[in-house]
C-alpha cells in the first residue's frame, strides 16, 4: 500500500479521480482508487534561467529583464494548460562574479510569482560557475528519470569575464551531465555587443542562433520566442526541425539534425 | 483483453497463467493526430504462454514505427512460442534457459528485419518517405524503429528479453519486486535503444528465472508511457506491493476490467500523455493433471 489514504483493497467505490496539489515545488499527483502505485502525474519539464546580474545590468536593463521574465511565465503556464504532456517547473540562477540560486527549488510555472533580480554593483559576468551550478541541479538523482529534456536559457548583456579556462571548465561540467548535454540550450544577448562565440559554444549548435535583443523592448519578444521553443519542441511527435526553422529562421533540415538525437542510441 | 494459458509445473500440477493487456493512445498523440504506436500480442499453447509489447518511436524519422512495433510483437510471439516448447522439456537446466533468452533475442532481431524487408517489398517507400530517409541518411530499417519486451513462461521457467525503454516488473507474493532483465544506463529517459539500430542484438538484455525458486504473484510488462506517468520515483516498489495485494484478492475478471483503464489513465493528459501499453501475467491456482479446474470461480 502506498500513501495514508488506504486506497485499497476495498470494494469498487466509483473510482473517482481527484487531483492533489501539494503546494509549490511539488508535482500535481492524480491518485486513482484501484490502480497500483502512488498515482500519476505529467512528466516534468525543467526550465532553468541563467540571468546576468553583473554591474552592467543595472537600471533599465534589469528592469526590462524582470518585466520580460514575468511576462513570459504566463505564456508558459498557458501552454502547460493546453498541452497533453508536460508540467513545467522553473528555477533561476543569477550570476555576476559568482552565481547564486535566485529560485533554488523547482516551482510550478502556474504558481510562480517572479521576484525581481537585482544587479551586483561592479559584479563581473562569470558564466562558467553558473553552468556548474546548473549542472548540479541536473545530475542523476537530482532530476527525475522521467523528466523531459530540460531547457536552459542564458541571458546576458556582455561578454564572459571568466578567468582563463573558467568558461570552458563550467561548460564541460554542464555537458558532462546527460541531462545537461541533452538540454535545449538557448541564449539571449541584450545588445549586439553581447553576441559572442562563447554564447554559441553554450548553445552548442550552429542551427540555433543567439537571440539578440537590440533594445530592452526586444527582451520580452525574445523571451516569447524562447517560451515557444521550449513548448513546441517538447511536444510528442513534433517536427522539431520545422519548429526551429519557424522560430529561428534556420533551414529545417539543418535544425532537424539538432533536435532529432533522442530517438535511438 | 484476457487470454489464458497452461504450463506444466514441477509439482505435477498444471499452473494457469493469465495474460491481461491494455493499450491506449497517448493524449499528446491524439492531439497531434498520431496513432497509437504501441503494439501488444500474446499467445498460449501447450508449451507455455508468451507475451510481447513494443513501442514504436513515433518520431518523424521513424515514420513507420507503428508498423515496426506491430511486426515486432508478431515476430516475438512466434519466436517465443518455439522457445516455450523447448523450455517445457523437463530437463531444461539453467544454462539452457539462459541460452534460450539469447536465442530468443537473436531470432527475433533476424526475423524482424526480414519482416520489415518483406513489408517494404509490398509497400515500398513513397517519394516523400524516401526524401526523409535521404535527408537523414538513414537505412531503410530506421523508419520502423521500435522497442520490444517479450516474456515466456514455460514449465518452471520465466525467460525475458528486452531492447529499449519500458519496464518489466516481476512481483513476488510478499510484494517485493525485481526487474527480470538487467538495466541499461543508456536509457536515460530521453534516448532509447532500438530494434532498428545496426547492433540491435548487442543491446538486448535477457534473463532467465526458475519459478520454483522465485515464485511470482505477477509479471508486469509496460511501455514507457506507463512508467513515465507514475508519480512515485522509483515507482516499482509501490506498484509491486499493490499488485501483489491485488493479485491475492482479485480475480482475473477484475483485472480484465481494470487493466485497460490503467493504460488509459497513464496515457491521459494527467499522466505521461504518451501511448501506454500494459501486459499483466497472473498465475492462477493450480490444476491437477486431470485438468480439474481449481481456479477461482471468477
Amino acid at each position: 500500500m502506498t500513501g495514508p489514504d488506504s486506497r485499497w483493497p476495498g470494494p469498487p467505490a466509483g473510482d473517482k479521480a481527484k487531483t492533489r496539489v501539494d503546494g509549490p515545488g511539488t508535482t500535481q499527483v492524480t491518485p486513482y482508487a484501484r490502480m497500483p502505485g502512488g498515482g500519476i502525474s505529467r512528466r516534468p519539464l525543467h526550465f532553468i534561467i541563467l540571468a546576468d546580474c553583473s554591474g552592467g545590468m543595472k537600471g533599465e536593463k534589469i528592469q526590462a529583464l524582470n518585466f520580460a521574465i514575468a511576462d513570459m511565465l504566463p505564456h508558459l503556464a498557458a501552454w502547460e494548460r493546453d498541452q497533453e504532456q508536460a508540467q513545467v517547473f522553473i528555477r533561476a540562477i543569477a550570476f555576476a562574479t559568482e552565481p547564486w540560486w535566485h529560485i533554488a527549488e523547482p516551482q510550478p510555472v502556474a504558481q510562480l510569482g517572479w521576484k525581481p533580480l537585482q544587479p551586483v554593483p561592479k559584479g563581473l559576468t562569470n558564466m562558467g560557475p553558473a553552468f556548474a551550478l546548473a549542472a548540479q541541479a541536473l545530475a542523476p538523482g537530482r532530476i527525475e528519470r522521467r523528466a523531459l529534456r530540460p531547457a536552459l536559457l542564458l541571458i546576458t548583456d556582455g561578454l564572459a569575464t571568466d578567468p582563463p579556462g573558467g568558461f570552458e571548465a563550467g561548460l564541460s561540467i554542464l555537458m558532462a551531465q546527460p541531462a545537461g548535454k541533452a538540454a535545449l540550450r538557448l541564449a539571449i544577448a541584450i545588445g549586439r555587443d553581447a553576441q559572442s562565440a562563447a554564447l554559441d559554444r553554450f548553445i552548442g549548435d550552429p542551427g540555433v542562433p543567439v537571440l539578440v535583443a537590440d533594445s530592452t523592448e526586444d527582451i520580452a519578444d525574445r523571451l516569447v520566442a524562447v517560451s515557444l521553443a521550449v513548448s513546441r519542441m517538447s511536444e510528442a511527435g513534433a517536427d522539431r526541425g520545422a519548429v526551429a526553422g519557424r522560430l529561428f529562421g534556420v533551414p529545417g533540415d539543418v535544425a532537424s539534425k539538432i533536435f532529432d538525437q533522442d530517438t535511438i542510441v | 483483453m484476457t487470454t489464458d494459458s497452461t504450463t506444466d509445473s514441477t509439482t505435477g500440477k498444471v499452473a494457469t497463467w493469465q495474460v491481461i493487456t491494455g493499450s491506449a493512445r497517448g493524449a499528446a498523440h491524439r492531439a497531434s493526430g498520431l496513432p497509437n504506436q504501441d503494439a501488444v500480442a500474446s499467445q498460449d499453447g501447450p508449451g507455455g504462454v508468451v507475451v510481447a509489447i513494443a513501442d514504436g518511436h513515433g518520431h518523424v524519422r521513424h515514420f513507420r514505427s507503428a508498423d515496426g512495433a506491430a511486426l515486432a510483437v508478431d515476430v516475438a510471439c512466434r519466436v517465443a512460442s518455439q522457445a516455450a516448447a523447448g523450455l517445457a522439456a523437463d530437463a531444461t537446466e539453467d544454462e539452457e534457459a539462459e541460452r534460450a533468452g539469447q536465442e530468443l533475442a537473436r531470432a527475433t532481431v533476424a526475423d524482424w528485419r526480414s519482416a520489415v524487408a518483406g513489408q517494404l517489398e509490398v509497400r515500398p517507400y513513397t517519394a516523400g518517405e524516401q526524401s526523409i530517409l535521404d535527408r537523414s541518411a538513414d537505412t531503410p530499417v530506421i523508419p520502423y524503429g521500435s522497442t520490444l519486451l517479450v516474456a515466456v513462461i514455460a514449465a518452471r521457467w520465466l525467460v525475458c528479453a528486452q531492447i529499449g525503454d519500458g519496464d518489466m516488473l516481476a512481483v513476488r507474493p510478499d510484494g517485493s519486486s525485481f526487474a527480470p532483465v538487467a538495466g541499461d544506463d543508456r536509457l536515460d529517459g530521453r534516448r532509447t535503444t532500438s530494434l532498428c539500430q545496426p547492433d540491435a542484438l548487442a543491446s538486448f538484455r535477457t534473463g532467465a528465472h526458475d519459478l520454483r525458486q522465485v515464485p511470482l504473484a505477477a509479471l508486469l510488462l509496460a511501455t514507457d508511457g506507463y512508467g513515465n506517468a507514475q508519480a512515485d520515483e522509483p515507482w516499482q516498489p509501490s506498484v509491486g506491493r499493490d499488485l501483489a495485494e491485488l493479485a491475492a484478492c482479485r480475480d482475473r475478471h477484475w483485472f480484465g476490467q481494470e487493466v485497460p483503464g490503467w493504460a488509459e489513465r497513464c496515457a491521459s493528459a494527467e499522466g505521461s500523455g504518451d501511448d501506454a501499453t500494459i501486459a499483466l501475467l497472473l498465475p492462477g491456482a493450480g490444476q491437477d493433471s486431470a485438468g480439474r479446474d481449481a481456479e477461482e470461480g471468477g
